[in-house]
């Protein structure tokens, strides 16, 4: 029974693969089963975190060189950003103004300035999750940035950019529950969002919580408040925006997983992914990334360092 | 009985026993054979009486049915599809509009819940209980409380501003199309099918048939009876068979002008009511379908996803020209100028949403623009709609009307009939005497 589903997710990769040159809009479904279905065994066959090395300096804004991908976006007059709209504290609809904010967003903002000189020539998209890989494949998207996880399954279909967050896998339970970590919840209903790593990573724990997939965390904490599921689980930093919600939820346990959160950007356009990497190394070093850490999360530790290949 | 009936189908050539017999035996004389004339010309003015008794009777119930219950199911079926699917335009726009949501249209859900709740508080009256549609009704009332609950979730937490509000609003319109309008859908239809049934039911063309044959049968009895006797007798003729013949003639005039009107206001309610009325609630639900398809394609902030495709569609089916619309093109013809201004201004919404301009194309959406342009086709469709309903209304009304009468009258006068032959065929057994 675990092998077919192997084998169609590879099938999928493949046709995925074939396909990567000439986008068709009429294949994003089909990347849905493909990250979505549970992975029989973790795939190392990447290192996910090496991206590509920047070339030069970083051109003035404005004055991209003539055929690059940038030069493209500033024809289009907008950097078109793939993001979710209801994680909080990294990317969500500020209800009060109807505004979608947060780390995420800041740092397409910070991308939009190194092109255009100006952070609001940017226009959000709100991707399902389950179709990021797609939406970039085919071009429906500039980039995506959107709590995504740099792993080698992703990166046969996208490029990442260097890591510009690091976080890993917890469980948010209401304050009444006696699970002290996601083991404790063998048999129990665990949420998280379709085409989530996380939700893949729920199916491997060796006490088989029973994974409920939703359209988005938003949707996780609705079916959780309405006693639909007895806990959700992903990465503690969506987690704490979650629990920030909701004063009957906590986040416990230790992190059970490792997420380089990445850049996701199409292979066709690997001076994008020089140019984006090029403009993390900046903000690492002049503090905008620290700032940036400071203004949604708290205190910022030392940013990730950049690994190339 | 019983040997005799054994008896009887064992034998080839069975010899006639008991009743049989005798009644076998009375077509040998002349006074047994207007004693069997007597007989038939009763029984079947007594059948006829009957019959036009019954067939009045079930017209009656026919009609009633289609006036107290099968059309105002249908019309209580359009107002809970239509609020359902308002309730989700309003609520997807009032998300939209951000911050604290608009009065006008919270209001407006307050307004759209309300008539649903309503209308599925009679429509339970309306259907028997146990058939599909009340069924359907049942699954209704419970997601639309279920439904209520989240969106009144979403307005507490949307206050308290977390960003959790949009996703119980979410969940709530997933539930409200993806669940409760196709239940609402079902209803619809199901209330379509008893209205049709409910027209054959008030037409009774089996009883009309019936009765028919009982008359053209009575009709030939009468006449054929009067010429055996003035071949037998040396009257020329029975006055009061000649009479009943005339009491049958004018039962018969009197059912066929009773029943032809009652046909004549059923087609016409029919087709100038029920039909137009049918077709226009589902021109109204494809209309609010495309009003909430824009707000949650916005709402989603995906670009043209699937919602936008949905819009299109749902365009395509809107060309408001059902055949049962027919005679009203000057209103049509307005209702379509006035989709076209809606649909424009939907183009110029997409048009800045897809040239990257979000903000501007939540403001023309939600704007007075856009608003009021939707609301003129919306009202153009439910002045028609009303005008069609009054139409229904006046003309099941008179179609009733008659019926009643009728029923005691069809079998007073064949009461008559039958008197009025025992009488002329009295006087012939007497002469036996």
């Amino acid at each position: 029974m675990r092998i077919r589903p192997a084998l169609a997710v590879i099938a999928l990769l493949a046709v995925a693969g074939c396909t990567a040159e000439t986008p068709a809009p009429v294949e994003a479904p089909a990347a849905t089963p493909a990250s979505t279905a549970p992975a029989a065994a973790p795939d190392t066959s990447c290192k996910p975190r090496a991206s590509l090395r920047p070339t030069g300096t970083l051109p003035a804004p404005g004055r991209m060189p003539a055929g690059s991908h940038m030069a493209t976006i500033v024809n289009n007059g907008r950097l078109v950003l793939g993001t979710s709209q209801d994680t909080l504290l990294f990317s969500s609809r500020n209800p009060f103004t109807g505004k979608v904010e947060g780390f995420d967003v800041d740092m397409g903002r910070q991308i939009a300035q190194a092109i255009f000189g100006d952070p609001e020539k940017l226009q959000i998209r709100v991707v399902p999750r389950a179709e990021r890989t797609a939406w970039v494949r085919d071009g429906k998207v500039d980039l995506v940035i959107s709590t995504m996880t740099a792993n080698c399954a992703r990166w046969k279909e996208v490029d990442f950019s260097t890591t510009y967050f690091v976080t890993g896998q917890k469980v948010l339970v209401g304050t009444g529950s006696t699970a002290k970590s996601i083991e404790d919840l063998g048999g129990e209903k665990v949420c998280a969002a379709v085409g989530s790593t996380s939700l893949d990573n729920i199916a491997k724990v060796r006490t088989k919580p029973i994974p409920v997939g939703k359209a988005s965390f938003g949707e996780c904490l609705v079916a959780f408040q309405q006693n639909e599921v007895a806990a959700i689980s992903t990465d503690d930093t969506i987690l704490a925006g979650l629990a920030a919600q909701d004063p009957y939820a906590e986040v416990v346990g230790p992190r059970f997983t490792e997420e380089p959160y990445g850049m996701a950007i199409s292979k066709e356009h690997p001076e994008f992914t020089r140019f984006v990497n090029a403009v993390l190394e900046n903000n690492r070093r002049n503090g905008t990334w620290a700032a940036t850490y400071d203004k949604w999360l708290g205190t910022a530790p030392q940013p990730p360092a950049a690994q190339y290949r | 009985m019983t040997t005799a009936l054994t008896h009887r189908s064992a034998t080839a050539v069975p010899p006639r026993t008991g009743a049989l017999r005798r009644v076998g035996q009375l077509r040998q004389s002349s006074p047994g054979r207007l004693q069997l004339i007597r007989a038939a010309l009763v029984t079947l003015a007594v059948l006829t009486g009957l019959i036009a008794g019954l067939t009045a009777a079930s017209a009656t119930a026919g009609t009633s049915d289609l006036r107290d219950r099968a059309q105002p199911l249908l019309v209580e079926a359009e107002t809970i599809y239509s609020a359902l699917a308002d309730a989700d335009t309003t609520a997807a726009q009032a998300f939209l509009a951000g911050g604290l949501e608009p009065v006008r249209l919270t209001e407006r859900y307050e307004a759209d819940l309300a008539r649903a709740t309503t209308s599925l508080a009679s429509a339970a009256r309306l259907t028997p209980e146990g058939s599909a549609a009340s069924r359907a009704v049942e699954a209704l009332a419970t997601g639309t409380t279920r439904y209520a609950a989240l969106v009144a979730t979403a307005r507490a937490v949307n206050r308290q501003g977390l960003p959790v509000g949009a996703s119980y609003l979410a969940t709530a319109s997933q539930l409200n199309r993806e669940t409760l309008q196709p239940e609402a859908k079902a209803l619809f239809q199901l209330a379509r099918k008893e209205v049709d049934s409910g027209y054959s039911a008030a037409r009774s063309s089996w009883w009309l048939m019936l009765l028919l044959t009982v008359f053209v049968l009575l009709t030939i009895m009468l006449i054929w009876s009067q010429l055996y006797l003035s071949r037998t007798t040396n009257r020329t003729f029975n006055v009061p068979l000649v009479a009943a013949t005339g009491l049958a003639a004018l039962l018969m005039l009197t059912s066929g002008f009773v029943f032809s009107g009652q046909r004549d206001m059923l087609s016409t309610a029919d087709q100038d009511g029920s039909a137009p009325v049918a077709a226009l609630a589902e021109s109204r639900i494809l209309l609010l379908r495309e009003r909430a398809d824009e707000a949650l394609t916005l709402a989603a902030r995906a670009g043209n996803g699937p919602h936008e495709k949905d819009f299109q569609a749902t365009r395509e089916q809107l060309t408001f020209d059902d055949e049962s619309l027919d005679g009203f093109e000057w209103n049509l013809r307005e209702i379509r100028e006035q989709h076209q201004v809606y649909l424009d201004l939907h183009e110029k919404v997409r048009e800045l949403d897809d040239g990257g301009d979000y903000d501007g194309a939540v403001k023309l959406a939600v704007g007075e623009g856009a608003t009021t342009a939707f609301e003129n086709v919306l009202d153009s469709v439910d002045n028609l709609l009303d005008d069609r309903k009054h139409t229904f209304d006046e003309h099941i009304r008179e179609a009733g009307s008659g019926l009643g009468t009728l029923t005691w009258l069809g079998p007073l006068l064949a009461l008559a009939i039958g008197v009025l032959a025992v009488f002329g065929l009295r006087a012939r057994l007497e002469e036996y005497r």
